[in-house]
This record gives C-alpha cells, sequence and structure tokens, in this order.
C-alpha cells in the first residue's frame, strides 16, 4: 500500500517519546435545559490525550459519550470546564475560529456518514483542502480514494454508493489532509460486520502511517480494544479507564 | 482566488465570502439535486419583478410623454382663456410683452352637410397668427392650411368626409355661411380637453367665424390668446419657472376671469386624469412583488430546511458561518439575477402590449419600448426586495450548528429576534419605497406597507392562536386520522404559520386586488343608454325655448328635463379673495409638494378657477339626495346671503360647508351665497346634474341659456337638420356618441386594469401552490414511516386532508376577511368607490384558496402511494 504521510509524522514522535498532549479535557460539565428543568448530561470530565495516541468512549446510550466528543471538537459549548485542542483553549474562540481549528487539526467519521449529497465522492473529499485554500491537491484526493479502494467510484454521488463505500468516503475525507486528531463516532454503527472489519483496519492503519490521535465513540467493545486506552462511562462521567497496547 | 495561508484563514466576513471563488463554485455544486425546486424561488422572483417592471415602465412612459410633449401640447409657451372677448387694449399690451400672439376663438355648432342633407355637432376653431408655435397642423393636401389663411374655407377631420360621404372641394354651411372644404385634417392644433373631445374640431378663419353669426353674449364662446414668450421671461428658469411667467403677466392683468395655462399645468392636469389607474396600478405592483417575496422566502425557508446537514457538515469541516451563508446567498443571488433577467424581459413584453391597446386612449404619443432607466432601477429595487425576502430564511444558515451532525440541533443565535427586527423594518422601508416609486404618494405608500404589516401581525397571531388551541381541544376520543391530522398543526416542524402566511396573506392581496378591480369597473361603468337621455339641446335662449319644444313636440320626442344655466365663477370662499388662495396653491407647487397637498389640505386650482354651469329650481332631480343640511324652503331673501345647494365632493373640495359663505361672479355681479345644503349626485348617470343650485327668484334675470334632454329612438339626424335651419346657435349633442367614446376609453383602461389583474392572479397561485408543496418533505417523512408500520394509502390521506382542508379553511377565512377590509379601506379612502363587496367573489376566494390547500394535500398524499417508502427512507426523496 502506497504511503501519503510526511516524511516525519506525527506517529513517528510518539515512538521517539516526544509526546505532548493533544487533547486536554478539564473539569467539563455540560447541562441542557433552564433553570428548573436542567438535564446534566456530563459532570467534571477531566481527560487528556497523548498526540498519536487512540482511545475508545465506551458506555451505554444516555451516557454522555456523544456530547463529549462533540465538546471536544468544538461542536457545542460546555457549561464549564475547558478543552484545550493542541494547546488552544476552544472555550475562548469564536466558533469560526474553532472552525478554522478544526479545519487545521481535526477529522470527523460519523456513524451516519455525514457526506455531502449533492457532491461526488472526489468532491467530498476535496473539501477539506478547498477550505485551506489546496484546490490543487485533486491528485492527494484520488490517491487517498483510490486507498480505500474507491478509485472507480470518484464520480458517483454518495446515494449511489453503498453504507461501506460511503464509511470509506468519509474516511478518506477525514485523512486527506492527515489531522492530528480524528474523532469518529460509531464509525461503524450502521454496517455489518463484514463490511467494518475493512474500515477499522484502514482507521487504525492510517493512525499508525499519519500519527492522528484517534477518539472512538462506539459500543462495540471489539473495535474498543484495539484502542490503546478505553474510557468508560456512565451517567455522565468516567467511571473507569483502561490502558493497554494497541493492537 | 483569495489567497489563504496554510492555516486555513478562510473568508470570515459575507463580502469576503461573496468574492471567494469557492464559495460560487460550492453554490453550483450545492444546487445539483435542487435546481427543479430552485425554479420556484426564480418563478417567484419572474412574477414579481415583471409586473413591477411592466407597471413602473407604463406609468413612467405615459408621464414621460406627457413631459416630453408638454409645450407641443399646449401649443405656446402660455395660453390665456376667457368666456368673454378680450379688451383690444389689453391685447396690444400683452402683445408687446410676449414675442407672438395668436389669437383663437371656438364655439360648438352643428354642421350642415348639404349633399348629405345631415347635420353633426362640431367643435369650432377659429385661429389667427403664428399658433401652433410649438407642433405643426398638418393637412391633406399638404397646403390647406397655409391656403385656409388666405380664402375662405374649413378643414374637416377625415371622418367626417367619410361619414356624410363628401370630398375636398364640396360645401358644407355652418351658422349661417357656407364653406368650401379645403382639407383634411392628419394633425391638428392642441386641444385643452384631458381626452380627445367628443365632438371633432373643425378649423376657419376667425372672419368666418364672425360672419357665421354663432357667437352671441350667452353663447359657450371660449377666446384664447396663445403666447410666444420672449426668450429673457421663458428662460428665467427653464420650463419648471413658466407659472412664474404666468403669474407676471397675471399681475399686470389683473382679472380673474382670465385662465391662464402654461405647458407645466397642461402637464400636471394630464397626468391627474390618469391618478386612479394610476393608483391601483400602484397596488398591484406592491401585490406582485409582495407575493413574489411571499414565494422567495417560502422557497428559501424550505432550501435552507433541507440544507442543514449540509452546513453542519461544512462547519465541522471548518467552514466559517460567513462562508457557509455565502454558499446559499450566491444561489440566491444567481437565481435572483437570473430571475429578475427573465422578469424584466417579461415585463417590457407587457409593458409594450398595454401601450399598444391604450395608445389610441392617450391624448400623446408614446412609445411601446419603456424607457431602459425605468426598466434597470425597477429591476434593480424588485431584485433587492426579492433578495431581502430570501434573507430571513437564509440568515438560519448562520445559526446551524456544527453539532448538528451529531444530533439535530439548530440553535438560534441569542442576536437572532432583534436581526429578525431589523430585516422586517429593512423590508418594509423599501417596499415603502418602491410604493412611493409606484404611486407617488408616500403617505399612500406608508399606508399600503402598514396594511400589509397589520396583515402580517394578524395571520402570525391566528397561526400562534390555533397552535395553541389545537393542542387544547384534541381528544384521545377522536377517530386516529382526525387526531393525527390535527396534531400535525401544532408538533414540531408544523407547517401552520407557513401556510397563514403564505396562503392567507396571498388570499388577501390577490382577492384584494379583484374586490378592487371590481369597483373601479363598478365605478367607471356608464349607465344603461337605453334609460337615459340620448340627446342634448344646448345654449338655448330663453326666446327660442317654446320654438324647440315645438320642434320636438312635431316629432313626438319627449322632453324629458329642461333646466336653465347660469355661468359663474368663485369671487371668494369664507371671506378669502381666490386669488389668495391662488397665490397658495402656486407656491406649494413651486414647492414641487403639489400633487401631495391637493391630495391633503390644498383646494385643487382646477376648482378655483373652472367656470360653475349652475342651475336652479325648487326640487331635488331622481339622481340626487341631499347628505347634510335641508332643502330649500320659502323664497330667498334678497338683501341677505343666497342659499345655495352645493354637490358633497366639490364642498370637499372647496373644505366648505353648510353655514360657509361664498362670493359668486355671475358675468360681473358678485352675489353672496350661503350653503344650505350638500347634496350627493350620481354623475354616473346622464341627467342633467349641477356642482351648484340655487332657489328659484335669484338667477332668473342673468344671462343663460336652457339646456333640453330628449330621447331619439333612433339615428337624431333628421332632428338636428331641422334644428340647424331654425335655431343655428342650438347644438345637439348626441349623447350616443358620447357615450361609445367614454365607453370606448374605459373598455381600453378597463381591459389593461382586468390583463393587470389577471396577470397578477395568475402569476400568485402558482407561487402560493409551490409555498405549500415546499413543505412536504417533512409529511412525506412522516406519512412514509405511517405507511411503513401499517397505514393504509386511505388513512395517510384522509390524514393530510384533516391537516390542509383546516389550515387552508383557516387561512382562507382570514384572508377573505383582511381582504374585504382592505378593500372598504381603499374604496373610501383611495378610489372614492362604494366599499361594498361582490359576495360571490368573496365565495370564490374561499373555495379557491381552500380548495388550493385542500388539492396541496392531494397530490402530496398521492405522492406518498405512489413512492417506495425505501425510496424515501433513503433519502432519495
Amino acid at each position: 500500500m502506497k504511503s501519503f504521510v510526511p516524511a516525519q509524522s506525527p506517529a513517528d514522535v510518539h515512538r521517539q517519546g516526544e509526546t505532548k498532549a493533544i487533547l486536554e479535557i478539564h473539569d467539563l460539565c455540560k447541562t441542557y435545559g433552564d433553570a428548573g428543568h436542567e438535564l446534566t448530561v456530563l459532570k467534571a470530565i477531566n481527560f487528556t490525550l497523548q498526540t498519536g495516541d487512540t482511545c475508545a468512549i465506551i458506555g451505554p446510550s444516555g451516557s454522555g459519550k456523544t456530547t463529549l466528543l462533540g465538546l471536544c471538537a468544538g461542536l457545542d459549548d460546555a457549561t464549564s470546564g475547558s478543552v484545550r485542542l493542541d494547546g488552544t483553549a476552544l472555550e475562548t474562540l469564536d466558533q469560526d475560529a474553532r472552525a478554522a481549528l478544526r479545519n487545521r487539526l481535526v477529522g470527523f467519521v460519523f456513524q451516519s456518514f455525514q457526506l455531502i449529497p449533492t457532491l461526488t465522492a472526489i468532491e467530498n473529499v476535496l473539501v477539506p483542502l478547498e477550505l485551506r485554500g489546496e484546490s490543487g491537491r485533486r491528485k492527494d484526493a484520488v490517491d487517498i480514494l483510490k486507498r480505500v479502494g474507491l478509485g472507480d467510484r470518484l464520480e458517483h454521488y454518495p446515494l449511489q454508493l453503498s453504507g461501506g463505500e460511503q464509511q470509506r468516503v468519509a474516511l478518506a475525507r477525514a485523512f486527506v489532509h492527515p489531522p492530528k486528531i480524528l474523532f469518529a463516532d460509531e464509525p461503524t454503527g450502521n454496517l455489518d460486520a463484514e463490511t467494518s472489519a475493512p474500515i477499522v483496519e484502514m482507521l487504525f492503519e492510517l493512525n499508525r502511517e499519519s500519527g492522528t490521535a484517534l477518539v472512538l465513540v462506539t459500543h462495540d467493545l471489539g473495535l474498543a480494544v484495539r484502542a490503546r486506552r478505553v474510557v468508560k462511562m456512565r451517567a455522565g462521567m468516567i467511571v473507569s479507564e483502561e490502558s493497554h497496547d494497541a493492537h | 482566488m483569495t489567497p489563504i495561508d496554510p492555516a486555513g484563514k478562510l473568508p470570515r466576513h459575507l463580502l469576503g465570502a461573496l468574492f471567494y471563488s469557492w464559495t460560487w463554485r460550492m453554490a453550483w455544486r450545492d444546487s445539483r439535486t435542487q435546481r427543479k425546486r430552485l425554479v420556484i424561488f426564480s418563478l417567484s422572483i419572474v412574477a414579481g419583478i415583471a409586473a413591477l417592471v411592466a407597471i413602473h415602465s407604463l406609468k413612467a412612459t405615459v408621464e414621460s410623454g406627457i413631459a416630453t410633449q408638454a409645450k407641443a401640447l399646449l401649443g405656446s409657451d402660455l395660453q390665456i382663456s376667457s368666456r368673454q372677448p378680450f379688451p383690444e387694449e389689453k391685447v396690444k399690451e400683452i402683445a408687446a410683452l410676449a414675442q407672438s400672439i395668436s389669437r383663437e376663438t371656438s364655439v360648438s355648432s352643428m354642421l350642415y352637410f348639404a349633399s348629405a342633407d345631415s347635420a353633426r355637432l362640431v367643435h369650432v376653431r377659429a385661429l389667427e397668427g403664428g399658433y401652433p408655435f410649438y407642433g405643426k397642423i398638418e393637412t391633406a393636401p399638404s397646403q390647406a392650411w397655409e391656403r385656409m389663411q388666405m380664402e375662405s374655407g374649413i378643414l374637416l377631420e377625415p371622418a367626417l368626409l367619410d361619414q356624410f360621404q363628401v370630398k375636398v372641394g364640396d360645401r358644407v354651411k355652418l351658422g349661417s355661411v357656407e364653406l368650401p372644404i379645403l382639407g383634411t385634417l392628419k394633425k391638428g392644433a392642441p386641444t385643452s380637453g384631458r381626452f380627445s373631445g367628443f365632438s371633432p374640431d373643425v378649423y376657419v378663419r376667425l372672419p368666418d367665424l364672425e360672419r357665421a353669426g354663432l357667437l352671441s353674449r350667452s353663447s359657450l364662446a371660449t377666446y384664447r390668446l396663445h403666447l410666444k414668450l420672449d426668450e429673457r421671461i421663458t428662460k428665467k428658469s427653464g420650463l419648471d419657472a413658466q407659472p412664474a411667467a404666468a403669474r407676471e403677466i397675471r399681475t399686470r392683468f389683473n382679472d380673474s376671469h382670465w385662465q391662464f395655462e402654461t405647458p407645466e399645468s397642461r402637464r400636471n392636469s394630464l397626468g391627474d386624469s390618469l391618478d386612479n389607474f394610476q393608483q391601483f396600478l400602484g397596488i398591484l405592483a406592491l401585490v406582485a412583488l409582495t407575493l413574489g417575496a411571499i414565494g422567495v422566502a417560502g422557497a428559501i425557508h424550505a432550501h435552507v430546511s433541507r440544507r442543514v446537514p449540509t452546513v453542519a457538515i461544512l462547519r465541522c469541516l471548518g467552514c466559517p458561518g460567513n462562508l457557509a451563508f455565502g454558499i446559499y446567498l450566491a444561489q440566491a443571488i444567481a437565481l435572483g439575477l437570473l430571475g429578475a433577467v427573465a422578469g424584466a424581459a417579461l415585463g417590457i413584453a407587457l409593458h409594450s402590449a398595454v401601450i399598444t391597446l391604450l395608445r389610441e386612449s392617450l391624448p400623446i404619443a408614446v412609445n411601446a419600448i419603456p424607457s431602459a432607466v425605468v426598466v434597470l432601477e425597477t429591476t434593480a429595487a424588485g431584485f433587492i426586495v426579492c433578495c431581502g425576502f430570501a434573507l430571513m430564511p437564509l440568515f438560519r444558515v448562520r445559526d446551524i450548528s456544527p453539532a448538528a451532525t451529531l444530533r439535530q440541533t439548530a440553535s438560534r443565535s441569542p442576536g437572532a429576534r432583534l436581526r429578525t427586527g431589523i430585516i422586517f423594518g429593512l423590508l418594509a422601508a423599501m417596499l415603502t419605497l418602491l410604493g412611493a416609486m409606484g404611486g407617488g404618494s408616500w403617505s399612500r405608500s406608508l399606508m399600503l406597507t402598514g396594511a400589509l404589516a397589520v396583515a402580517f401581525l394578524i395571520l402570525a397571531g391566528i397561526a400562534a392562536a390555533l397552535i395553541v388551541v389545537t393542542r387544547r381541544v384534541i381528544r384521545p376520543s377522536w377517530p386516529y386520522v382526525v387526531r393525527q391530522g390535527i396534531s400535525n398543526l401544532y408538533r414540531p416542524q408544523n407547517q401552520t404559520l407557513l401556510f397563514l402566511l403564505s396562503l392567507g396573506l396571498g388570499t388577501f392581496l390577490l382577492l384584494t386586488v379583484l374586490l378592487i378591480r371590481n369597483s373601479l369597473f363598478e365605478r367607471i361603468r356608464v349607465a344603461d343608454p337605453a334609460s337615459s337621455p340620448s340627446l342634448y339641446l344646448v345654449d338655448v335662449q330663453p326666446d327660442q325655448l317654446d320654438g324647440v319644444r315645438a320642434v320636438l313636440k312635431e316629432r313626438h320626442l319627449p322632453e324629458l328635463e329642461s333646466a336653465p344655466i347660469v355661468t359663474m365663477r368663485i369671487e371668494s370662499i369664507k371671506g378669502v379673495p381666490i386669488r389668495e388662495l391662488e397665490a397658495a396653491e402656486d407656491e406649494t407647487e413651486s414647492d414641487g409638494k403639489a400633487r401631495f397637498n391637493q391630495s391633503q389640505n390644498k383646494i385643487p386650482k382646477w376648482v378655483l378657477q373652472r367656470e360653475y354651469r349652475s342651475s336652479y329650481r325648487n326640487e331635488l332631480s331622481a339622481t340626487e339626495s341631499i347628505v347634510v343640511g335641508q332643502w330649500f324652503s320659502g323664497a330667498a331673501d334678497p338683501n341677505g346671503a343666497v342659499p345655495l345647494s352645493l354637490e358633497s365632493e366639490i364642498a370637499k373640495d372647496l373644505h366648505v360647508t353648510v353655514g360657509d359663505e361664498m362670493v359668486l361672479d355671475v358675468q360681473g355681479i358678485p352675489i353672496r351665497a350661503r350653503i344650505a345644503n350638500l347634496r350627493k349626485v350620481d354623475w354616473s348617470r346622464f341627467n342633467l346634474n349641477f356642482f351648484m343650485i340655487f332657489p328659484p327668484g335669484v338667477l332668473e334675470s342673468a344671462p343663460g341659456f336652457h339646456v333640453i334632454t330628449t330621447r331619439t329612438p333612433g339615428s337624431s339626424g333628421e332632428l338636428q337638420r331641422a334644428l340647424v335651419t331654425q335655431f343655428p346657435n342650438v347644438s345637439a349633442i348626441d349623447l350616443t356618441l358620447i357615450l361609445e367614446t367614454v365607453g370606448s376609453i374605459l373598455e381600453r383602461i378597463g381591459r389593461v386594469i382586468q390583463i393587470m389583474a389577471a396577470f397578477t392572479v395568475v402569476a400568485g397561485i402558482p407561487i402560493l401552490v409551490g409555498t405549500l408543496l415546499n413543505g412536504r418533505s417533512q409529511r412525506f417523512r412522516e406519512s412514509v414511516l405511517l405507511r411503513t408500520l401499517g397505514a393504509s394509502s386511505r388513512q395517510v390521506r384522509r390524514i393530510f386532508l384533516v391537516e390542509y382542508a383546516t389550515l387552508g379553511v383557516l387561512s382562507a377565512i382570514s384572508g377573505v376577511i383582511l381582504a374585504v377590509a382592505a378593500n372598504a379601506a381603499l374604496a373610501l379612502f383611495v378610489f372614492k368607490a362604494s366599499p361594498w363587496p361582490d359576495p360571490w367573489l368573496l365565495l370564490a376566494g374561499l373555495a379557491t384558496a381552500s380548495g388550493l390547500s385542500v388539492a396541496a394535500g392531494v397530490v402530496l398524499s398521492r405522492g406518498v402511494s405512489n413512492h417506495p417508502p425505501l425510496q424515501i427512507l433513503r433519502g432519495d426523496q
């Protein structure tokens, strides 16, 4: 498989022991609703993730996993506490500054793929580059789509692709400019086991090659144990954490 | 492309986003699956701008035609008119001030065609001097006008030659002289009538008119002096200063019997004659634009709703809010521009069609191709308004949170309410501005926009109330389909507000247009000729009364009405001399506010200057009724103020009421009159009606004449021939011809009103249907889920019907009630027509609006049955 990552990848840095935190969370709380009708979904979460590291967040439905993911990526505002992404406190940034930070540092993979339906596969992959003003990198987009096995599906629209193919386009979009951190919300949640397997392989392979930190929200324990760290949540709190060598 | 640093600095301001090439590329890509839907957006703009361009161009074309031809319309720099011959010494003094002077004497008389043994009422104009100084009289043969300056003869309109089968060289009898026909007129001298007169103009030399014996002291002769002013006076401050030049001469020749007319005043009087028509066009423009704007707002609202996931993804991937907003604004601008260009083209075509239809009714030459400036200005203004309405739903794009990729949340920013308020304010200001451009009056435009805003708020209030009420009244015991249909009215993503605002407002606007059209028609409809007099015998001298009656009796013709007429002018009102009132009016006019103030609290100039042909009698006619005060009782006091009955509308114009005093100049003798009552007169009937009526015993000794009306079963030719032989001064006016002429003009105006109203309705209904169908995505998904869960097609259809019928009927009722109120207000305060609406039209409006809604429900429910659930659940629809 052809490598597309820079010569000195974040993974290399991590392996050399010069790690630094890509994600730092301090006393993070999230409450919905008005006074008197409040619903606290996250309570004093503290968590740090090093560059190139992998972490799975597991827990029952309603435990606050997806909310935590959204706050970590700056998709929503915390009620209190702090999220630092690559050293930048998200709460000090406005929405557009957060968007710019995401474009520079963050990749996403969603359970429902979240491809733009009016764009072809290649155009979907190009969007993050175009938003960086790098429209000329079409070759990189083609390369990564070939890498995920969709070289013959470049001009297909999402509705013309199967679920597995759509998720591979999403993966290609996430890694077209190697992000420092990738947030994946149930990346295999809409896929069967057979389709999921190559997706998961690709996810961890790209993580290894580009040194991207991975944050996976999942119910799938089989997937979770492939991450170096597994964080378990319940009722808005981290109730346990396990670390082991990633596969 | 804007340089972007690798750190991802994208344009964060809207303007920057619009100049960023990716924005437009993305806008194009994003429209791929939505282009058919976005056509609705463009169609709304096309319809709105087409109507706007057509209406504004029509108004501008007529005004520009009048302005550019103002001098040619008058033919001179100043025209002085009098019902009395001008004293020679004054004519000499005036001539000394003018570069050139020309005299004209005109009189209506019968012209007898001996070879055809027939007569026809004509307007005889005897000209002396170089008039017209601007424009040219054209004849066939071409030298006929010059020839007539040197020898006796007459020039006729070609139609008369056809009508009486005569030719150039034949002789006709005018009064007591016989004249040879020297030629026909291709283009005559300017006339003073608003629309060309009811009797054809004929031209003779002044000495021939004098020889004909038609000029007597009490005849209907008019004397005019046409002046070409010295350059020094004329150029003092251009065309607009003509009233100042007129005042200068008027000050020196202080005689209130004289009327002065300049190119400027001629232009104004012509412009006023189209006022009602233009007001209607102004309202139509506002309605068309508002309907277009509703369509635009509805289409963009639906488009943005469908685009929430896309925007959320873009935000996730690092797209700034304004850049995402820019993508959809770019789409709106591009489609808006296309729509505006197409709308402008359609508007130009419509304008040309209307001008072609109206050309013969207008007293001026007008160009079928509208002014490019007006088209551009109107298109730009319409485009801005439509884009303004698109902004409201578009702003939602900025509020879409990237978190919507994880959960369907699109939070509203804290400043959204304030922003909405500001946009509403700006839109109202834009509509007012456009209304003022179209209708010419700020106050009226503000009133119309205010009424729209009130209607909008009322409908929004009804929607809010409906949501609250349905939530409370719904009961578990109700049948499932009814419960489900009614619940859809208050559930999240309900269409209640959308329906009330689009269908309710649409019904209100379109029905108002149709009701006003009916009111205008009612007002301009001429009375049935079968029950009206068909012949007026005018200028019957008191000693000729018995003779004329005998002529009628010999032919077994009835004398329907007979009235003595005395001409008079107003000398003062409530102690204020007329000259002071006119001076005040002139000052206002020179400030450029005349038209506004005339409609407010100033007395229109024509009301002050006109000659009143008044009568006297001791009873009301069948076409009159007293609205204020009492009819005359007892004999008039010869030493006190004379009681006067005044027509109620002229009383409004004069700002007088019962008890007020006026001094009237009855051919040199002042008469003090106190208003005893105000009368309402039905002017649409061709009976003998007057602004001023006096009791018997006051005017009998004043010089005057009588008018007798009769009805002839067929042609009045034989009677007219008999009259012209025995009483050459008596003019017979055949009302059949007048009715036909008036009817023809009104028919053309009516046809234009019909076309414009129909266009507005035809353009409006598809916009409304499109807006209603915009909300289908949500209902589609829900219904497919129901189908998946086992609901039958019939159940789904019934649920749709309950929801759409409830919304449709309520929107229609609200719209109809608002339309009735708006029609009453417009009829009373703007068009002075009957405020009562046609109940059948209301029922038709109610049925159409409700039917549209139900039809939309049926179409949608059929769509659910026709599409496989999986296709919809996968998001293909």
